[in-house]
């Protein structure tokens, strides 16, 4: 198997006595599906926040593409290659939705200083930027206003600024919650698409059933510990996870 | 021109300052000392001047715009005070007496008066907009409005905050300063009271009152705060009272200001249109 793309190794965060994640490792190949799923309060979201930057580990190393990346703030992580959603939707509220998508493209513009003067508003940035929007299917609501969308719309919306940014690695937060099934299965479809293109999706996911029918490899976590990794196959059997997704009676009765 | 300057702050970034009065004020000391002390012309310091309320401005900033929002608010009137504090202890800036004796613009020989100054302010005034309407369309100025709606997410695209903040930061100031040195010019007497806290919110109420992020809303804003003083001049002694209450009927009736989003204009004029039809 070639080098892994993200390696987490040995993280631990604490917030004062709080242990939000205690000594999880876990790898991400280049091109699999990684699933991060547990109960509420496992730390995943948590997790996210060490890979893209948003906090920097209590101890541990996080090593993107073989460099190590904890403590560096977002934008670099960024300029890296990874992209993120959020669990709660972070939409530029009063840009239009392609304008939205555009603030992701300038990110080669960002870092230069003498290129972050050319303007945005020309018809070749226009035109990547909408073909993004066709691809995750928001091709008509260009001109909208982000801030008006219903939340389907602004997590597809949100996936196609991490597409931008992400081109090593995106990282969906609970992308599919509160969807409907139709669109559920929408975004099933464009998330393998992605994975199609070379690029390396790690989520983290409550619908266990899309967990399940969408990853390669599971990384389950339970009060800040990694409890179980392993193909959904394995992960479904796994005593540990039932008895934390479940409790232990109803495990043992499971059993 | 220094509200327009204030709106690329506030406006563009979405960086609270009610400390823009200290920097319209540091430009105009800065012409005034290059004026007075070593004879410069207003066209030969202007470049000094720009650079020097730069200066101020990226050395001022880097440290408040760590702080946010209401923060920032309270740091930036801080700044405020100290620098109208030191244009009026320090002897060096005239102390309390201010610095007079400034020397009219002069242009092909003939002195700036009137009319005159007028158009060049008006020109100054139209390179600002430029300046503005290019900002706002530089991906530096894209990278700015992601920053004033979403914070997180601007940085998980590659945005530094720091970075563009103190970018709109020092734009914003350098445009104070230039306005601040052709005031110093015209009035060719300043002192530190004309750079205190309460031009701050003047200013601020223009930005408010034109439209925050928009292009002409803070020439607008100027202009109607302009002159409401000579329109109201009977009851000026309630003209702070006056301005509060139009801030807060702003505030609860156009929060986008009179050129902002679902401005009332544009209303009105649907209205009627509909009604014709």
């Amino acid at each position: 198997m070639s080098r892994a793309l993200l390696e987490v190794e040995d993280v631990s965060k604490h917030f004062g006595g709080l242990k939000a994640l205690d000594d999880v490792s876990f790898r991400v190949m280049p091109g699999e599906i990684l699933g991060l799923i547990g109960p509420n309060g496992a730390g995943k979201t948590v997790c996210f926040n060490l890979i893209s930057g948003v906090y920097k580990p209590t101890l541990g190393r996080i090593l993107f593409d073989g460099q190590s990346t904890e403590g560096s703030p977002p934008h670099e992580i960024a300029n890296k290659g990874v992209g993120r959603t959020f669990q709660i939707v972070k939409p530029f509220g009063s840009l239009s939705v392609l304008e939205n998508v555009l603030v992701a493209q300038g990110i080669s513009k960002y870092r230069a200083f003498s290129k972050m003067w050319s303007s945005w508003r020309c018809e070749s940035e226009a035109k990547r930027g909408l073909e993004v929007l066709e691809r995750v299917g928001l091709g008509d609501l260009a001109r909208r206003k982000a801030g008006l969308l219903p939340l389907g719309n602004l997590r597809r919306l949100e996936i196609a600024r991490a597409l931008i940014v992400g081109h090593k690695l995106i990282l969906l937060d609970e992308s599919f919650s509160g969807l409907r099934h139709e669109e559920i299965s929408r975004l099933e479809n464009l998330v393998r698409s992605i994975r199609e293109d070379g690029i390396t999706v790690l989520l983290i996911e409550h619908n266990t059933r899309v967990a399940m029918g969408l990853c390669d490899r599971l990384v389950v976590l339970d009060h800040g510990r990694k409890i179980a990794e392993g193909h959904p196959e394995e992960i479904q059997k796994n005593e540990k996870v039932i008895e934390a997704y479940l409790g232990r009676k109803r495990a043992k009765n499971a059993a | 021109m220094a509200a327009c300057g204030l709106n690329v702050i506030i406006g563009y970034a979405g960086q609270v300052s009610l400390g823009h009065a200290a920097f319209v004020g540091i430009g105009a000391y800065t012409a005034a000392l290059l004026a007075t002390k070593a004879g410069f012309s207003f066209f030969l310091s202007l470049p000094i001047v720009l650079v020097v309320s730069a200066t101020f401005g990226l050395l001022l900033g880097l440290p408040s715009l760590r702080v946010r929002e209401d923060f920032l608010a309270i740091t930036t009137i801080g700044i405020n005070f100290i620098v109208e504090a030191m244009f009026n202890y320090v002897p060096f800036f005239g102390g309390a007496l201010g610095i007079g004796g400034i020397p009219p613009i002069l242009l092909f020989g003939s002195k700036m008066k009137g009319l005159g100054f007028f158009y060049l302010c008006l020109f100054f005034l139209l390179i600002v907009l430029f300046v503005c309407w290019w900002f706002s369309r530089s991906w530096a100025g894209l990278a700015c409005f992601a920053l004033r709606e979403e914070e997180s997410a601007a940085s998980s695209m590659g945005i530094s905050p720091v970075r563009f903040k103190l970018l709109a930061f020092v734009v914003g100031t350098c445009i104070a300063g230039l306005s601040g040195a052709l005031s110093a010019h015209y009035i060719t007497f300043i002192s530190a009271g004309d750079f205190s806290f309460p031009f701050s919110i003047h200013l601020l109420c223009m930005v408010v009152i034109g439209g925050m992020g928009t292009l002409w809303g803070p020439v607008l804003g100027a202009l109607i705060l302009g002159a409401l003083p000579e329109i109201f001049r009977p009851i000026v002694d309630y003209r702070i009272l006056f301005y509060t209450l139009l801030l807060l009927l702003m505030i609860r009736f156009q929060p986008g200001g009179l050129l902002g989003e679902s401005m009332m204009v544009r209303r009105m004029m649907n209205k009627i249109s509909l009604r014709v039809k």
